[in-house]
């Protein structure tokens, strides 16, 4: 990841501007070259262990509207970028593939995937069982949920818990967190407490907006979501509190793939044993916490 | 504000647009080609190529846009189809506004007066002339309003091809919104973005209604006039159009545009050696026991008449015994149970063998044998000048150079008392004008009949005589072999050699004009003539 320091140094020294102008040209030219160099060691043995994707480009499935893990630069709208992003290119550099990006919902993230529209699916999406059934998972980080609630809290919504009930909670089609709200609606009858009621989205930005809005009272998601939406409305929302959810976030591959899979596995373990992976999320601001070794999920 | 006209000026978004205009480019055109062959279809004669038409509107128009965006993109895959997004997204707003299109197409084909079509095929037009000259120019007019409408809703739907991946205006609205967390300032420039876009449609549906107006030519009509504060009273404006024109119709028979001077009436002496001629004459027309009934009822019940070439026949009795459909089943514009029609000798509508002719051969026989007919309805082709309705056919029909149709329309024109209106559109002429084209229309292919179906039927009593008067030279001066159906009962004594009386599709008597009008044998003809003597005001619309 040394190349992004370099960048930074590169756009500093602005007098120089022609010759520099050349350089990144020429850098341009020769990126995959030092990214090679770049990426650990043993990701030459794997290149010739698995040759099949080297010079290829693939194409990755992302729902990029979750900054810090994927979303457009807001400086060149043209570039993805985020914690994922730089994930993916790294396993890329590793096993000799390039990547091109495909933007769709979140719930169509694994329908893309399963159509052949898209080879790999790297978008902060929790590997769960029920999604199993659709894609293998390669998981390389933990989850801790954020609780976003309107600034004071006025519902005070502590958790995934009783104090939702009555409340009216925004998610995005397809989030885990949906089944976790559901099943509150009968412990909150138990309790003789009204149901709490889900608005269903496409996007974090829509479930954001319906907080702004007064239509929803909280969106949980991914802490780290959770704290950027906070970064962004200081004055108009907070952070209830962060909650750990038992799943782990994973890349998703096609289940017919198995050689694809164990290719990408091995790039996975080899960025973790570097200590790349730790750095990437030290980089974006993640919580380091959010490491974990790359394992497996998959059922048949 | 500057955080908006920074997005509005955004490369990013911009790019979207072009994708935008991409997707619903493929939607409109796939969907217009896809439209056509539906449209085809369902109006087509045979009965299952129109079910799966209908099948297939039911299916595309009953579900929803984004399932068959979803359809296109992750299903078709499975099946080997594997396509770009913008061409999924593209074949899937094609196949969603191919049915909305159709029905546009159906309507605008259908809208088309019944009337012209069937003077078209009077004239000889096969299927394929008439659509294309006759149909589709005046369908296209009227479906432009509807065809600029589905364009701009195509422009929108394309915003749902942000489910399946493509980078158009927005989803990458929702991307940057997402990543600044600028949500209005991003979603009005968008939006604007996007009124720009269907403005500019609606500009080229406007400017298109402009080029095909065809009042522009007649009368100056500025593009000024459809703007939306503009009002211009589309009734007035045939009224403006006779304000340009020369005064006419002032007292028939003295009017500048009439066929001067008035045919003179035969004398009794030559009026028996007109009748001695025709009867050495060949038979021009002859039906034999001819039988046709809707459901019940007998239209036609075993009819049998013969005239001869130069003979004028005039054809009475009330309404429905069968006059129309007798001069109707005459050139095959519709087809009988029984019996038998030849006009010149030809079994008009059949082969060699008795089989009949597919609808293209009838109307190049039609073309050939030459059966004028003139409607009561007048039924010229509106879209087209009193020149045009003349000439059109003679170059569409009978293959004639421009230069010499527009000979022969000025030529039949000048002879029906309208030079001076050539150029006049039909709803600019009055009904005693626009038949006396339709008479000229008629007669351009020099037909060896004309029939006449209650031509001064559907005419203002005052302009009845201008219409009889073109009719009587005809008869008197150019030796026309004629069948008329008429109400006129003194006309029909002054011109035709012969009536012939029906009542309840069959002719209850016949004879020499004179004779029967005078002294009618069958007590309900003399009933019905009384009745019409005793009503002497003439015929009022029907």
């Amino acid at each position: 990841m040394q190349k992004w320091p370099c960048g930074e140094t590169r756009r500093a020294s602005l007098p120089w501007r022609r010759a520099i102008l050349g350089a990144i040209v020429a850098a341009g030219f020769l990126a995959p070259l030092s990214a090679q160099a770049a990426a650990p060691a043993p990701c030459a043995a794997l290149q010739e262990k698995y040759p099949d994707w080297k010079g290829k480009t693939l194409v990755n499935a992302i729902n990029p509207h979750t900054p810090g893990y994927e979303s457009i630069d807001p400086k060149d709208p043209s570039k993805y970028v985020g914690f994922d992003i730089d994930l993916g290119e790294m396993i890329g550099e590793c096993l000799g593939f390039k990547l091109t990006y495909k933007a769709v919902t979140f719930a169509a993230l694994l329908t893309t995937l399963a159509s052949g529209q898209a080879d790999i699916v790297i978008s902060d999406i929790y590997a769960t069982e029920e999604r199993a059934k659709a894609a293998d998972f390669i998981t390389y980080s933990k989850v801790f949920d954020g609780v976003l609630v309107a600034k004071g809290n006025p519902k005070g919504i502590n958790g995934i818990n009783l104090s939702l009930c009555g409340a009216a909670a925004a998610e995005n089609t397809g989030f885990v967190e949906v089944p976790l709200v559901q099943a509150l609606v009968p412990q909150c009858k138990a309790a003789g407490k009204p149901e709490p009621t889900l608005q269903l989205y496409d996007n974090n930005a829509n479930c954001i907006q319906a907080i702004l809005a007064g239509r929803a009272d909280t969106y949980i998601n991914d802490v780290n979501t959770v704290d950027n939406a906070v970064k962004a409305y200081p004055d108009k929302l907070e952070k209830a509190i962060a909650v750990t959810i038992p799943y782990s976030v994973g890349i998703a591959v096609p289940k017919d793939k198995p050689k694809f899979r164990e290719a990408v596995t091995a790039a996975l373990t080899e960025i973790y044993k570097s200590g790349d992976q730790l750095a990437l999320l030290k980089k974006w601001g993640l919580d380091p916490d959010n490491l974990k070794e790359p394992g497996l999920l998959t059922v048949n | 504000m500057s955080l908006f006209l920074h997005y509005l000026s955004l490369p990013y978004l911009l790019a979207g647009i072009e994708l935008t205009l991409e997707v619903t480019a493929l939607g409109l055109a796939g969907g217009l080609i896809l439209g056509l062959i539906l449209a085809w279809m369902q109006l087509s004669r045979f009965w299952w190529l129109s079910a799966i038409a209908r099948g297939y509107t039911v299916i595309f128009r009953g579900t929803p846009l984004i399932l068959q965006m979803v359809f296109a993109y992750d299903a078709l895959p499975h099946i080997g189809i594997k396509l770009p997004a913008v061409l999924a997204a593209g074949l899937a707003l094609a196949c969603n506004e191919a049915p909305f299109i159709a029905e546009m197409l159906r309507a605008g084909v259908l809208g088309v007066e019944r009337g012209q079509i069937a003077a078209g095929q009077a004239l000889g037009m096969t299927p394929a002339v008439l659509m294309r000259r006759v149909i589709a120019p005046q369908a296209i007019r009227t479906m432009i309003p509807a065809f600029g409408n589905e364009s701009v809703s195509a422009l929108k739907n394309s915003s749902l091809a942000s489910v399946i991946a493509v980078q158009e205006l927005t989803l990458r609205s929702t991307q940057l919104a997402s990543s600044t967390f600028d949500f209005f300032s991003i979603f009005f420039a968008s939006g604007l973005i996007y009124l720009v876009l269907t403005g500019a449609i609606s500009g080229i549906q406007l400017a298109l209604e402009w080029l095909l107006d065809l009042d522009r030519t007649s009368r100056e009509r500025k593009l000024a006039d459809y703007l939306p504060w503009r009002r211009v009273d589309l009734l007035t404006k045939p009224e403006l159009a006779e304000k340009n024109a020369p005064p006419i119709d002032v007292v028939a028979g003295l009017e500048p545009d009439s066929p001067a001077p008035p045919a003179r009436t035969l004398t009794p002496e030559e009026r028996a050696r007109r009748t001695a001629t025709i009867a050495r004459n060949n038979v021009a027309v002859e039906v034999k026991d001819l039988s046709k009934t809707y459901g019940q009822q007998n239209v036609l019940d075993g009819l049998n008449l013969t005239v001869r070439v130069g003979e004028v026949i005039a054809l009475l009795g009330p309404s429905g015994s069968g006059k129309s459909t007798l001069l109707r089943c005459i050139n095959h514009l519709e087809n009988w149970d029984a019996g038998t029609v030849r006009v010149g000798g030809r079994r008009l509508g059949f082969d060699d063998d008795g089989k009949p002719l597919s609808p293209r051969a009838i109307a190049n026989e039609r073309a050939n044998v030459g059966v004028g007919m003139v409607f009561q309805q007048f039924n010229l082709f509106s879209h087209l000048t009193a020149k045009e309705n003349v000439a059109g056919p003679l170059r569409w029909v009978h293959g004639m150079t421009r230069i010499d149709a527009d000979r022969r329309a000025r030529e039949l024109l000048d002879r029906v008392g309208l030079s001076h209106r050539a150029d006049a559109l039909p709803r600019h002429l009055s009904g005693g004008q626009q038949q006396r084209v339709a008479i000229a229309r008629a007669l351009a292919p020099n037909p060896s009949v004309l029939l006449l179906d209650e031509p001064t039927s559907a005419l203002d009593p005052e302009l009845v005589n201008e219409v009889l008067e073109v009719i009587r030279r005809l008869a008197v001066d150019d030796g026309l072999t004629m069948i008329i159906s008429t109400h006129q009962i003194r006309f029909a004594d002054e011109v035709a050699d012969r009536v012939a009386f029906l009542s309840g599709g069959r002719i209850l008597e016949e004879g020499p004009a004179h004779e029967v009008l005078s002294n009618p044998r069958n007590p309900v003809t003399a009933r019905f003539l009384s009745v019409m003597e005793a009503d002497k005001t003439p015929e009022p619309v029907r």
